[in-house]
């Protein structure tokens, strides 16, 4: 004790913040940043899947050049990534607008928005499967009057895609709808009243007064939902419960190839080398984001 | 005119929200024979959540879902304020870059490291344990950096206050901070429980003992033992999405709240 | 080879974790002593599987009765076990199962692997000339056989008499031909029923299910070591899978389990022809009893033969398991006694809770003796079918991969056939010129 307070302020705010980080920290280290350093290790080896390694220096990057297959899990991924993140973003900011103002009714409203993401991806993929199922599913039969009852939503290629960008819309449009709504929470009313007064439309209200007061948020929604979009659950739960990344490829996204290549193939390097470049993919995509908007205020203080 | 307008146009953009949903609850409620059945039901039933609870081991899943969800919530939010207060309060050598590693691993995600964590976990011991499932889902950067966002606001003279009484850092954090960040805890919570009572991959790939499994991973199974029976499929999806209807409805209110004054502006 | 310096230091560092007494603390493997087997399947305690689940569970608990070394059941749900991460973590990890069950598909893989036990030793002479010929070369490598099969699944077309007499048809309509397949079928095409199906999900089971039509013109992926996938034969199968879906007589997607589920599909009344296996025959009988059905042979081609494909899976040992003798023993005890309770144990697997084409000749016979191929589905199965089929080829997944995305872009994504077998053949041919393993058959 006498020890302690003998100690400078400083060391002992140090070491007290140590202290405290020292759980997270630890944790974060064993179970995200060592497998990440195990799989930057493995890229440099072949891996049979029983336990065999065999180091090879560059050749599962070389290996990527002439890969026709992760060049069109590359496009499938792209294309999803540069329409799920533009359409999201609209609809959950529009679902945001219409959800702002009092009215009555409004927390049934705003749950059932967010409802879908209640679901876990699993669920999900059963419920769409259910409701698309060819010519008996709920869809086709809503649309049988109109002559397109016998379309295959799931099945056939140049749907498969739109069909699963827009179920994942349906599914995260809630949650980014309630962090467009804590941002706007932020706008003060009396500026917009005030814009009002001036004489600004509704569009002008939005572009000059919401809009800028908004710009940390959508950088956040944006940074999160391309992420997500390249890496996270919903570009590998979803599709492997709805298409398993078909029909013909159409919805094999990077990382249902990654999983193929580890788990199908068998071939772990591999799957640890494109796991690197996706990585590397994403830190200069945010890095760039982050560039262009000046930062998300992720360093203020 | 104009107010009622937009309302209205929520309403039934609500409605086809969850429609889907909604539709799965009713087929769920309908006979075996007449799950494709287009149009509103002319017998209910019960059966089908009857068969699932009663002769596939549901409630187990559900318990062990409860157990893992809960203990990684609470444990994880401790944890999570712990480390943001430290990082948004106290001034220390490193402190940049410790955040700036922190923030960085919400780039990787579970799919790509699984075979590595896999290995990591059998390592520890952790294979094949309620351990197993808990441990590795509690450290997530997200939860630290809301919090951090959220601690950033708070006025730094009520933490002045206590240091004036000759408080530790330790007694700082207990009986000022955490006491203030009890709605943002709250919120954490659901989403925390929804995001792990919903885990699939990882308890898939973790657990072999049967008495381990999760409710994600006996509904995925059902689907391949009950291949053709959509009806008692329906039955244990909605079984497996009602303790989280419930929690969200629960903890709805606050969600808003929590996501503002986290500082997500 | 040589463990690599890398895997060492990274064994050091996470043993060093391990030694964190918190973390360590928290789990515990078990069985590390060689006197428990671990026997890793996919047949569930479910009410559809019951029948199957329990002839498992008793085949254990006998084994376990007479021995000082036990084995015990873990199910994997059937999709987890096929596609899933499950089988492929363990292995990666060194923690296999002891025993487990491995399709054709799936044989080179763990036999290149090194994980394959021979089961030589345990074999007795006459438990291996009881087996049909071809079946254990198909799991053998340089003689030794490596995996023991449990049954014989071959394909054939089922089809509804209820779909059939509903659009005005009779057995005389029964095609025996593509051209009258798919003229059937559009007859056949309803508001709410296919004509005809095919799994239509990539994976090795539609591989497995497509093979028929290949060989049927004398097609084959690969002849005597060398590619021969670019060949009219694999070309006008192909083509014939695409006109069901142009002529918009067969599903894009499947319901249920998939393609080889009939209960599903063509039981429900969503497809009035279906390809799938003998399994369905003992499915439909637990689950859809009302459903009035046929089977015939896969049609052919214009100057094409008759052809099926014979699936099954075996029971294989983990070479590198705890106690891959006993293992071995333990498989060729529960399929290859050749004493009485042996041949009905096999007959019961066969013919009493699944249907399948008994693997050995002396439970055929039994089989027979009882009635079970007598008439109906079975017997055309055993008699017509069955006869005309070849074992499901063991292709490594680099074979597999090419062929299946021909399948998906020609059926799905309306691909010139002649383009998409020249693709795969070019692919195929690569991978064979690099491939070092066992024989591809």
């Amino acid at each position: 004790m006498a020890r302690l307070q003998g100690m400078s302020r400083k060391r002992r705010e140090a070491l007290a913040a140590y202290a405290f980080l020292a759980p997270d920290t630890l944790g974060l280290l064993i179970f995200v940043a060592l497998p990440m350093a195990l799989a930057f290790g493995v890229a440099f080896f072949k891996v049979d899947g029983f336990g065999n390694y065999q180091y090879v220096g560059l050749a599962n990057y070389r290996l990527m050049i002439g890969d026709d297959q992760l060049l069109a899990a590359l496009k499938v991924t792209a294309i999803y990534v540069v329409t799920f993140v533009p359409i999201a973003f609209v609809v959950s900011f529009a679902l945001a607008m219409l959800v702002r103002n009092q009215f009555r009714g409004i927390g049934w409203v705003r749950s059932a928005f967010f409802l879908p993401n209640v679901v876990s991806l699993v669920v999900v993929g059963l419920i769409w499967q259910f409701l698309l199922v060819d010519k008996r599913g709920a869809l086709s039969k809503l649309l049988a009057p109109f002559g397109l009852g016998d379309v295959s939503f799931l099945g056939t290629p140049s749907l498969a895609l739109g069909t699963y960008v827009l179920i994942s819309v349906w599914f995260l449009m809630g949650y980014q709808m309630l962090v467009f709504l804590a941002g706007l929470k932020d706008v003060p009313r009396e500026l917009e009243d005030a814009a009002a007064i001036d004489g600004a439309g509704s569009w002008q209200r939005f572009r000059y007064v919401i809009w800028p007061l908004l710009r940390p948020t959508s950088f956040f929604v944006v940074v999160n939902s391309t992420i997500g979009a390249v890496t996270g659950l919903q570009a590998f739960d979803l599709v492997f419960v709805l298409t398993k990344g078909g029909p013909a490829r159409a919805t094999s996204t990077v990382v249902l190839y990654i999983y193929e290549q580890a788990f199908t193939f068998n071939n772990l390097g591999y799957a640890a080398a494109l796991t690197t470049v996706v990585v590397a993919l994403l830190v200069l995509c945010t890095g760039l984001m982050f560039g262009l908007t000046r930062g998300g205020r992720f360093d203020e203080d | 005119m104009r107010t009622r307008f937009w309302p209205i146009v929520a309403h039934v953009l609500a409605i086809i929200a969850v429609l889907p949903l909604l539709w799965i609850v009713i087929s769920a409620l309908k006979p075996a024979a007449d799950v494709f059945d287009f149009g509103w039901p002319t017998t209910w039933t019960l059966d089908n959540l009857q068969y699932v609870l009663l002769k596939i081991p549901m409630p187990r899943f559900l318990l062990n879902s409860a157990i893992v969800s809960v203990t990684v919530t609470v444990i994880a939010l401790f944890f999570h304020s712990m480390a943001a207060y430290a990082l948004a309060r106290l001034r220390f050598p490193g402190r940049g870059i410790i955040f700036s590693g922190i923030m960085s691993t919400l780039l990787v995600s579970l799919p790509v490291i699984l075979v590595p964590l896999f290995l990591v976990a059998k390592q520890l011991g952790l294979l094949d344990s309620y351990a197993g499932l808990i441990v590795p889902s509690i450290f997530h950067a997200f939860g630290i950096f809301l919090l951090r966002q959220y601690y950033l606001n708070i006025p730094r003279e009520l933490e002045e206050a206590a240091d004036l009484d000759g408080c530790g850092y330790w007694r700082r954090y207990w009986s000022v901070i955490l006491p203030l960040s009890r709605p943002v805890l709250a919120s954490l919570s659901v989403l925390f429980f929804l995001a792990n009572w919903n885990a699939f991959l990882w308890p898939l790939t973790i657990t072999r003992n049967p008495d381990l499994r999760v409710i994600q991973l006996g509904v995925s199974g059902m689907q391949g033992q009950y291949a053709s029976a959509w009806n008692l499929i329906l039955a244990a999806a909605v079984i497996a999405a009602i303790p989280t209807v419930v929690v969200f409805v629960a903890g709805q209110r606050r969600l808003v709240d929590a996501m503002k004054t986290t500082g997500l502006k | 080879m040589a463990p690599p310096p890398a895997q060492l230091s990274r064994r050091t560092l996470l043993s060093a974790f391990a030694a964190v007494p918190l973390l360590s603390a928290c789990g515990n493997s078990s069985g590390g002593d060689g006197k428990e087997l671990s026997f890793w399947n996919f047949y569930g305690p479910s009410d559809d599987q019951g029948p199957q689940s329990k002839w498992f569970v008793a085949a254990a608990e006998e084994w376990n009765r007479n021995n000082e070394v036990k084995v015990k059941l873990r199910y994997i749900p059937g999709k987890d076990y096929l596609n899933g991460t499950t089988l492929q973590t363990a292995f990666q990890s060194g923690q296999g199962p002891d025993i487990f069950l491995i399709s054709p598909g799936d044989f080179l893989r763990y036999y290149n692997g090194g994980v394959l036990q021979d089961l030589g030793p345990a074999l007795s002479a006459a438990a291996r000339a009881d087996y049909l010929p071809g079946l254990l070369e198909a799991r053998s490598v340089d003689g030794k056989v490596y995996g023991l099969p449990m049954e014989i699944e071959p394909l054939a077309m089922y089809y509804s008499e209820t779909a059939f007499e509903k659009a005005g048809l009779s057995e005389a309509d029964l095609p025996k031909t593509w051209d009258q397949t798919l003229a059937v079928a559009e007859k056949l095409t309803g508001k709410d029923r296919y004509g005809v199906m095919f799994e239509t999900l990539p994976g090795y089971y539609q591989n497995f299910t497509w093979y028929p039509f290949l060989w049927q013109g004398d097609g084959a992926p690969i002849k005597d070591g060398k590619v021969a996938f670019d060949s009219p034969a694999a070309v006008q199968a192909l083509k014939f899978w695409q006109d069901t879906i142009q002529h918009k007589v067969a599903p894009r997607k499947a319901l249920g389990d998939g393609g080889g589920d009939v209960v599903s599909n063509l039981g429900s009344g969503a497809a009035a022809m279906q390809e799938s296996g003998i399994w369905a025959v003992a499915d439909l009988r637990a689950k859809a009893r009302n459903v009035k059905y046929g089977v015939i042979p896969h049609p052919t081609p214009d100057g094409g033969k008759p052809a099926t494909d014979l699936g099954g899976w075996a029971f294989v040992a983990n070479s590198k398991g705890k106690n891959p003798e006993a293992a071995a023993k333990f498989i060729a005890w529960a399929l290859g006694s050749t004493d009485a309770a042996g041949i009905e144990r096999q007959r019961q697997w066969n013919t009493v809770v699944k249907t399948n084409v008994p693997p050995r000749k002396s439970v055929q016979a039994a089989a027979d003796a009882k009635g079970a191929f007598a008439d109906g589905a079975l017997q055309k199965f055993v008699s017509e079918i069955a006869p005309t089929g070849k074992p499901e080829p063991r292709f490594p997944p680099e074979v597999y991969q090419p062929i299946a995305d021909a399948i998906q872009a020609c059926q799905l994504n309306a691909a010139d056939p002649a383009k998409a077998a020249a693709d795969a053949a070019s692919r195929i041919d690569t991978f064979l010129q690099t491939y070092q393993g066992a024989p591809i058959s």
